[in-house]
């Protein structure tokens, strides 16, 4: 009795199934991670300190103000951007969509982040200048 | 039990036993990652034998190996035991809800699938007790566990249909 004798002696619930299981999990790695609700959000700082947390999946528009400035910050569609700052260069707004990462305005010395919120211990400063 | 039966179920369970020590020596890209072997020997029991010898071979095969391995009762005692019930149950439901309808490879499948999911919802009820990662981590496995699935049915398949011819030469020599 040969292997190829015994795959042709399978029964088609047999190979029906084999490629399901097979389809489903390969589909279940594929979009695993975008069924499951993500724990990233934006956390918005001012001069250092948390100010705002949003999560990713819900769509909003946030004005942030700070004693230097302001920016507003649009949140849609799981990206999150500047859409108006109070700065000159507008470097910022320019800076588009984010999907993780940061966005700075050092002249307003507000920063947007996106990703997954740390925890506060895994935050160091490396240095300060004054 | 007639004596032949417990012959045979001491047979098979040391042709396991064999088998998942062998495997232990087979190394692997991931610590707990298994082909799981010895399952060969299971379905080659189950369809033979029927399912209580399947149980029997799974419960002293999972036991031994345990105390051999010193895991008797530790975390991967519970998995190992979970895991193995559990694929002989759905395999035994599958068989007597449709008789015929799968093969020595489709009944593999089903165990395997069995096996994967109840040792995620041990490990969920007992040591995680997050959603998240084991949801991360099902899809991964169940791939995994139909292919070993695939090669233990096709194996056992093989080995069943040996038996059979051998088993028909013997009787046929005059």
């Amino acid at each position: 009795m040969s292997l190829r004798q015994t795959i042709n002696s399978t029964t088609p619930a047999d190979r029906i199934l084999l490629v399901f299981l097979l389809l489903a999990s390969l589909g279940g790695i594929v979009f695993i991670k975008d069924i499951l609700p993500s724990s990233g959000g934006v956390s918005i700082e001012v001069q250092g300190k948390t100010t705002h947390r949003y999560l990713l999946d819900q769509d909003r528009t946030v004005r942030v103000e700070s004693p230097y400035g302001h920016l507003t910050v649009e949140i849609r569609g799981r990206k999150a951007r500047v859409i108006q700052a109070s700065c000159l260069n507008k470097l910022c707004e320019h800076q588009g969509w984010i999907t993780r990462g940061v966005i700075i305005c050092l002249p307003a010395r507000i920063s947007v982040s996106v990703g997954r919120p740390e925890k506060s211990g895994d935050k160091e400063i490396d240095a300060t200048t004054g | 039990m007639p004596p032949q039966d417990k012959y045979r179920i001491a047979l098979l369970s040391a042709y396991a036993l064999a088998l998942h020590a062998f495997e232990s020596l087979i190394p692997m890209p991931i610590p707990w990652l298994r082909v799981g072997l010895a399952n060969i020997i299971t379905i080659t029991t189950f369809i033979l034998f029927g399912f209580r010898s399947a149980m029997m071979v799974t419960l002293i095969r999972v036991i031994i190996a345990s105390l051999f391995s010193g895991s008797f009762l530790g975390p991967g005692f519970i998995l190992s035991m979970g895991g193995g019930v559990s694929s002989i149950l759905a395999m035994g439901f599958v068989l007597y809800l449709v008789p015929g309808l799968f093969g020595p490879v489709g009944l593999s499948l089903i165990g395997a699938l069995s096996h994967n999911l109840s040792q995620l919802f041990l490990a969920y009820l007992l040591f995680i007790q997050k959603i998240e990662p084991v949801l991360l981590i099902t899809p991964f496995l169940v791939l995994i566990g139909t292919i070993t699935g695939m090669v233990n049915g096709l194996a056992a398949d093989l080995l069943i249909k040996g038996l059979k011819n051998s088993q028909e030469r013997i009787q046929n020599i005059p």
